[in-house]
């Protein structure tokens, strides 16, 4: 018998795998919306986390996406115009946010889980479109700019390009570690049975907890990247009706699979940025994939590629019991 | 050295809904001791265990643990005390893969000799992890099926899991809820002579419906009837009660059994 570890090189193949990738369907797509493409893959990461690993479903992930988005532009309005310190400020807020809202958050399952986070995003969607519409610029956005510092340019797509799939491939790195260490046993052990896990000797709630802080964290950082990108924050990127988008695309990419993430949200992407130029109504389309997926390829894209590829040496042992 | 209680509670009773599914027990156990608790569907032994364990606190009454009020500790804690338990109904993580069902116990039980942050960061694999792992799959004969779905295991299979799972939290005191439930004749066998084999090392409390099973494990038998413990002692003492015959086989049966 053996059994197998994994190790550091095979997460760094993976890596490379990504890069590369993501550098072949560049041309293809353009630097524009490979970048676009990028930064939506690491929100997806980020739901993935709290949604494929740990079970629970979110239908109002848009906040926290927005909560980056929305800290760095105050950030680099009021503080620094340093565009690192605005990413990190954008990231902290995610992890504020998080960490205020998750002892409320995480005592839920299933719909509650879901529903709860959707009011809070409405609740977050009000406080920037409304309440505070003198900061944020309400309905009309503002616009983010940054210092330059010699070659560190953010109007320089390429620069550009680099830098968020350099975060791509930190955050894939980080999670990766993260899933394959014993805290990764547990958060996938939360899914299938909690009061289980209890008796192992954890406290659930903290792990919850976290995995919810490490979730908001990674769609906050996927907010301020979308502003390293777009240049212009507005309501949409909090806007709780979008929250279907992340959730379509780790369907499609197959939920609790870090590459199914990332597979999800570039076909999620293409789907919504190509389709929409040829066919009006788009969206129907989509919900005939959704349809596939839930029915055919239960478990996404990745989950069926990964079946073809492994199949033959994963399903062995099975059929030899 | 004086042996002292490791576990006793003190009038425990709980409250579903006007429900009084257990009702003012005091029950206790010495350090080392075996202990059977049996009694017909619905005698609230379950529901004993689960306060015993934490999984909710009780209505009224109190539970100590090596002399300390436990009444109000959560769970995880009781666990990292020794207090360990498995489920009536056999329940490992059937997603994960039989040697990653070990290897929170395992990691759990070994945490002060890992350094910090290594819960997140050290690969769950880790050589070491999985040697200890591989023993205690060993222990209970399924070191074979390491590398296979739990979801594929038989039912006694995930039964022997869940027991290696709770040996590997090296506990104090072990709990078992029905170990022997939807087990066959053999697996029986298998599980409580392995039972037998590692019981001098920890105290243990065994829920059992059918008596003759459990009947050479324990030094000591608990019967609850209704929500109420109704008689305890040494096995054979027990049997002979004539209130326990009564409930337990039925007043004409009562009379002709013999165990």
């Amino acid at each position: 018998m053996s059994i197998q570890s994994s190790n550091g090189l095979k997460s760094f193949r993976d890596i490379l795998f990504i890069a590369a990738g993501f550098l072949v369907i560049m041309p293809v797509l353009g630097i524009n919306r490979t970048t676009d493409f990028i930064i939506f893959s690491i929100f997806v990461m980020g739901f993935n986390i709290l949604y494929g690993f740990m079970g629970r479903l979110s239908f109002g992930h848009m906040l926290y996406l927005g909560c980056g988005a929305y800290g760095m532009t105050l950030f680099t309005e009021h503080v620094s115009r340093n565009p690192f310190l605005a990413v990190i400020a954008g990231i902290c807020a995610g992890v504020l946010v998080g960490a205020i809202l998750g002892p409320i958050v995480v005592r839920t399952t299933g719909a509650c889980f879901a529903l709860i986070n959707l009011a809070f995003n409405q609740i977050g969607y009000f406080l920037a479109v409304v309440a505070f519409s003198k900061y944020t610029g309400g309905e009309d956005g503002m616009s983010v700019s940054f210092s330059k510092f010699g070659f560190i340019d953010f109007s320089n797509k390429p620069f550009k390009f680099g830098f968020v799939l350099f975060c791509l491939l930190l955050t894939y790195y980080l999670l990766r570690k993260l899933t394959s260490s014993p805290y990764g046993v547990l958060i996938k052990s939360i899914k299938e049975n909690e009061t289980r896990v209890k008796f192992l000797g954890y406290n659930t709630f903290v792990y919850k907890w976290i995995t919810f802080i490490i979730s908001t964290a990674l769609s906050a950082f996927a907010g301020a990247l979308s502003m390293l990108n777009y240049g212009y924050v507005t309501p949409s990127f909090i806007d709780p009706s979008r929250a279907v988008e992340v959730i379509f695309a780790a369907l499609i990419g197959g939920a609790g699979s870090l590459y199914g993430s990332i597979i999800g949200g570039v076909i999620y992407m293409a789907i919504s940025n190509y389709l929409a130029s040829y066919i009006p109504r788009w969206e129907m389309f989509l919900g005939f994939t959704l349809l596939i997926v839930v029915f055919r390829f239960r478990t996404g894209v990745w989950g069926y590629v990964s079946e073809k590829f492994n199949g033959r040496t994963k399903a062995m042992p099975v059929r030899t019991l | 050295m004086e042996k002292r209680n490791i576990i006793e509670t003190k009038g425990v009773t709980i409250q579903f809904n006007g429900l009084v599914a257990v009702n003012g027990v005091d029950f206790s156990m010495m350090e080392g001791e075996a202990v059977g608790i049996i009694g017909s569907n619905g005698a609230g032994k379950t529901t004993f265990f689960n306060l015993l364990t934490g999984m909710f606190p009780p209505t009224s009454g109190a539970v100590f643990y090596d002399g300390n009020d436990i009444t109000q500790v959560p769970p995880h804690k009781r666990v990292m005390m020794g207090m360990v338990r498995t489920f009536q109904l056999v329940s490992v993580f059937d997603s994960l893969t039989v040697v990653d069902n070990l290897i929170l116990s395992v990691t759990r039980s070994r945490e002060q000799q890992r350094p910090k942050g290594s819960f997140f960061f050290a690969d769950a694999r880790h050589p070491s992890v999985l040697k200890t792992c591989e023993e205690a799959l060993a222990t209970m004969g399924i070191e074979d099926k390491a590398n296979f779905m739990t979801s594929v295991l038989s039912y006694g299979d995930k039964r022997k899991l869940e027991i290696a799972v709770a040996l590997s939290l090296k506990p104090r005191i072990l709990l078992l809820d029905e170990p022997f439930a939807g087990l066959g004749d053999f697996e029986i066998e298998e599980v409580s002579s392995i039972i037998r084999r590692v019981k001098e090392n920890f105290s243990f409390i065994i829920i059992e419906h059918k008596i003759s099973r459990i009947v050479d494990l324990v030094q000591r038998l608990s019967v609850m009837h209704e929500g109420r413990l109704i008689a305890e002692g040494v096995p054979a003492e027990v049997l002979r009660n004539p209130l326990v015959r009564e409930v337990y086989w039925g007043k004409e049966e009562g009379l002709a059994c013999s165990v």
